[in-house]
């Protein structure tokens, strides 16, 4: 296994200087700025849900051990985290494992798709095999590259291998559960929240600034950087993938009902 | 750091069940005795089946109002956190397909008291005279049985029950006013003004959304904390948990949460006899009852009267006509999002703050029937997400890099009429639910005016984003909103209920949700569904004891019943226009 923090070109870059960035406790624009340092103002049960995604790790129960080091093998790239040092790296596989074992979903599930528990047992054997068939190793032994390539090629719908699979199970709508997985569990945690400058709860206290982007008193600045992908990552560039945007297949949260 | 000004916010000691932050239902609620027969059962306690249980009660009837979801305590329950909302929604497990897959749960379906009332972003705008005869004008769709001027007087009614913020005068289909002021703007329906006004396109700025902007009784007004399709522990969102149940706890309704409704039970003489029930301990159980009311919404609706198939009824209760099922809609909903170089913050102010309804009309020009409307919509970090992934392609170091610029994005919603299609449809799939229930399963396809009014509309949306002054422009294909698959008109052959609710195979069997609309406008259909619930309710209130005895329906209209309103709806707002 690879230690990512220790290797520098898993990092990401800053283009002026070639420098790698990082690892830090909180990448993004807004130095400083901590949702959790606002949580006096946050309502009791806001507070007590929040705290507990951060401070309760959930243990592995669904997925077994050599699953879940492939998965998170995978998660690695599909959310790279090398900018973060280790203690303050967002688990991204215990959310997913905890969503499987408590079977819970969005509440509907594609006529094409199996059930999400066996979509992820397919989509793992799938990685796998796609590893065999290109690099002859498995995932978990190939260059971070490498890695990335077979992710691409899902991401492009473009798999190398594991037909059978793919046969019962739509490749790009295997890679949108994928990635929606990764992006819920490190976007609702709230190191994500500071990095992106996202306010987080505001109730009972209001939001009072409304227009033109300013911050709260209690908000921080966007303070920029210029940053790209480590030279050994091929997702930093990314093209829509295609026909995919017109064919609703996220889950999308923001209704207007 | 500043301690708050109250101190640390802590629950309310002796914990009553809160409503908002100040609301709370003082009355201890009345629990119909086990084996009584009760005048109404209503299956759903959401937009329409909320009000229409606070004016059964309110006029005297014993009613029950059953919910597959809790009895949500807001300051216990909710929480200001996007993920930590999922328990709002309809997460039952469905399947969706055909060409173009619906999703459901928190797009479109709640689950609990006030249904997907608790987390519509409430733009509340009525339908325009237009939509009521769209067969007759456009040669698309199906004309109403009704016309604008019969829901009219309910859309003025519900406006101020809810009540509705918005500007004084509203151009658009009908115009009026509304009673609350309109919404001070945040950044997106700043982006949204401003891109319109560059092209000349009317807006409508600060509404109309059902979220209070000045406190009224123990509701407290909006503190744009932006957290609406969360919930809104403030209670200034409107929501039927807020506005109505507690109205109808008052009058001696009884609501039973967490209570799964199976099957409907008909009798020998071709009436519904009552409702058998999952309760909250997974036990089955029976309800007896003089008249049912469904109100589900455009799945469970139809799910439920399919299930409940039996001798007599083969095909499912009250289908006949083959329709049960079919006939659904959704609204084209793509996002549209723009990044701009000034910062936008569009976490602030509530989702729902600025639209226009320029382009709700056919316009012969454009090459197909029909219209849209575009409306801000205010995706949080989560959602925003989803949607950088499928309007990007965004993974990996790009999804971190975009997300890094989360607040420089705005996002506009377009919201497009599909028309009614047969094959679109609710059916029972193969696989079960927890309690052995089958669950439902939709098909979906776009037809040649869907996809040419989705294009130019997308097109025209991402115009006005670029108008803007947006320097990139990207958007994302999907569907809000869901009605229909039930639904009303005059001839029993071609439809499901008349136009109060009453079923036409089964005189008391009525629907009272979004699925009976026939046609579904560019309109949020959540006001649309509470006006058709004030006014089955006129009529059922009228018809009195007949509903349970007669089988030969009357279809004269009913009086208008202004003070089976809540308390407090009167007195406030605007004069009519």
């Amino acid at each position: 296994m690879r230690a990512p923090a220790e290797n520098a070109d898993t990092r990401p870059v800053d283009p002026h200087t070639g420098k790698p960035i990082g690892p830090m406790a909180q990448p993004g624009y807004y130095p400083r700025f901590s949702t959790l340092g606002q949580q006096k103002f946050w309502d009791a049960k806001t507070r007590e849900v929040v705290l507990d995604r951060v401070n309760n790790v959930p243990v592995i129960r669904f997925f077994s051990p050599q699953d879940a080091r492939l998965l998170n093998a995978v998660c690695n790239r599909v959310l790279p985290q090398d900018d973060r040092d280790e203690s303050h790296k967002i688990p991204i596989v215990p959310q997913i494992d905890k969503r499987l074992y408590e079977n819970s979903h969005d509440g509907y599930q594609y006529e094409d798709m199996p059930p999400d528990r066996e979509a992820y047992r397919l989509g793992l054997q799938a990685i796998e095999e796609i590893a065999q068939h290109r690099y002859g190793s498995g995932f978990l032994k190939i260059s971070l590259r490498e890695q990335d390539e077979i992710l691409r090629s899902l991401h492009d719908g473009k798999p190398s291998a594991a037909n059978e699979i793919w046969k019962r199970m739509p490749v790009h709508r295997f890679w949108m559960l994928l990635v929606s997985d990764c992006t819920d569990a490190y976007y609702s945690h709230p190191w994500a929240w500071d990095e992106i400058g996202f306010g987080g709860p505001a109730y009972p206290r209001a939001y009072m600034r409304l227009e033109h982007g300013e911050a709260e008193t209690w908000e921080v600045k966007e303070k920029r950087y210029d940053w790209k992908a480590p030279d050994i990552s091929v997702s930093g560039e990314f093209e829509q993938v295609a026909g995919h945007s017109d064919h609703p297949s996220s889950p999308g949260n923001g209704g207007t009902l | 750091m500043k301690s708050p000004l109250l101190g640390e916010f802590h629950p309310p000691n002796g914990k009553p069940h809160m409503l908002g932050s100040i609301q709370r239902i003082e009355t201890p609620m009345h629990r119909f005795s086990e084996g009584e027969e009760v005048d109404y059962v209503i299956v759903g306690v959401g937009a329409g089946g909320g009000v229409l249980l606070q004016r059964l009660a309110r006029a005297g009837f014993h009613v029950i109002g059953f919910d597959a979801g809790p009895f949500w305590d807001t300051e216990r329950d909710w929480v200001s956190d996007e993920k930590g909302a999922h328990n709002l929604y309809w997460n039952d497990l469905r399947i969706t397909g055909g060409k173009h897959p619906l999703a459901f749960g928190a797009n479109n379906c709640g689950k609990g008291v006030g249904g997907g009332t608790v987390h519509w972003a409430s733009f509340t705008p009525r339908l325009h005279p237009s939509d009521f005869r769209i067969h007759s004008t456009d040669g698309v769709g199906v004309d109403w049985p009704i016309s604008y001027s019969d829901l009219k007087p309910y859309y003025e009614l519900m406006e101020l029950e809810l009540p509705v913020s918005g500007p004084s005068y509203y151009p658009w289909g009908d115009p009026h006013g509304y009673p609350y002021g309109p919404h001070p703007m945040g950044g997106v329906g700043d982006a949204l003004i401003r891109g319109c006004t560059k092209l000349g396109i009317g807006v409508s700025a600060g509404g109309p959304v059902a979220i209070l902007n000045g406190s009224r009784g123990d509701r407290p007004h909006c503190i744009y904390r932006g957290f609406c399709i969360q919930g809104c522990k403030v209670g200034a969102k409107a929501s039927t948990l807020i506005t109505h149940v507690p109205d109808a706890i008052e009058n001696g309704a009884e609501i039973r949460p967490n209570c799964m409704v199976s099957r409907i039970h008909v009798g020998g003489d071709r009436r519904v006899l009552g409702i058998s029930y999952f309760d909250s301990e997974g036990r089955e159980r029976f309800q007896k009852a003089k008249a049912v009311v469904v109100a589900g919404y455009s799945i469970e609706t139809p799910r439920l009267l399919l299930n409940s198939a039996c001798p007599g009824f083969e095909r499912g209760l009250a289908n006949s006509s083959d329709c049960v099922g079919r006939y659904l809609m959704a609204q084209a909903g793509n996002v549209v999002l723009g990044r701009f170089e000034e910062l936008v913050r569009m976490y602030k102010a509530p989702p729902a703050h600025a639209l226009t309804e320029e382009f709700y009309e056919t316009d012969p020009k454009r090459g197909f029937a029909r219209g849209f409307a575009i409306q801000t919509v205010g995706p949080l970090p989560m959602a925003f997400a989803r949607q950088m992934m499928t309007a990007k392609g965004a993974w990996g170091w790009g999804m971190r890099s975009v997300m890094m610029d989360y607040n420089h994005w705005a996002s506009f919603g377009f919201l497009g009429e599909i028309l009614p299609h047969a094959e679109n449809r609710v059916q029972l799939a193969e696989e079960k639910d927890r309690l052995g229930i089958p669950i439902a399963k939709a098909t979906f396809n776009l037809y040649d005016n869907d996809q040419k009014l989705i294009e130019y509309g997308k097109n025209k949306t991402m115009e006005v984003m670029w108008a803007a002054g947006a320097t990139e422009v990207v958007q994302e294909a999907r569907y809000a909103h869901l009605v229909g698959a039930a639904r009303m008109g005059n001839d029993p052959e071609t439809s499901v209920v008349d136009q109060f609710g009453r079923t036409h195979d089964i005189a008391n069997l009525f629907i009272c949700d979004g699925s009976i609309m026939p046609t579904q406008g560019s309109a949020n259909p959540g006001l649309t569904i509470m006006a058709l619930a004030a006014r089955t309710a006129d009529y059922l209130i009228r018809e009195g004891n007949e509903v349970f005895t007669s089988h030969k329906p009357n279809d004269q209209k009913p009086p208008m019943r202004r003070d089976l309103s809540p308390p407090d709806t009167w007195g406030h707002g605007m004069p009519r226009i």
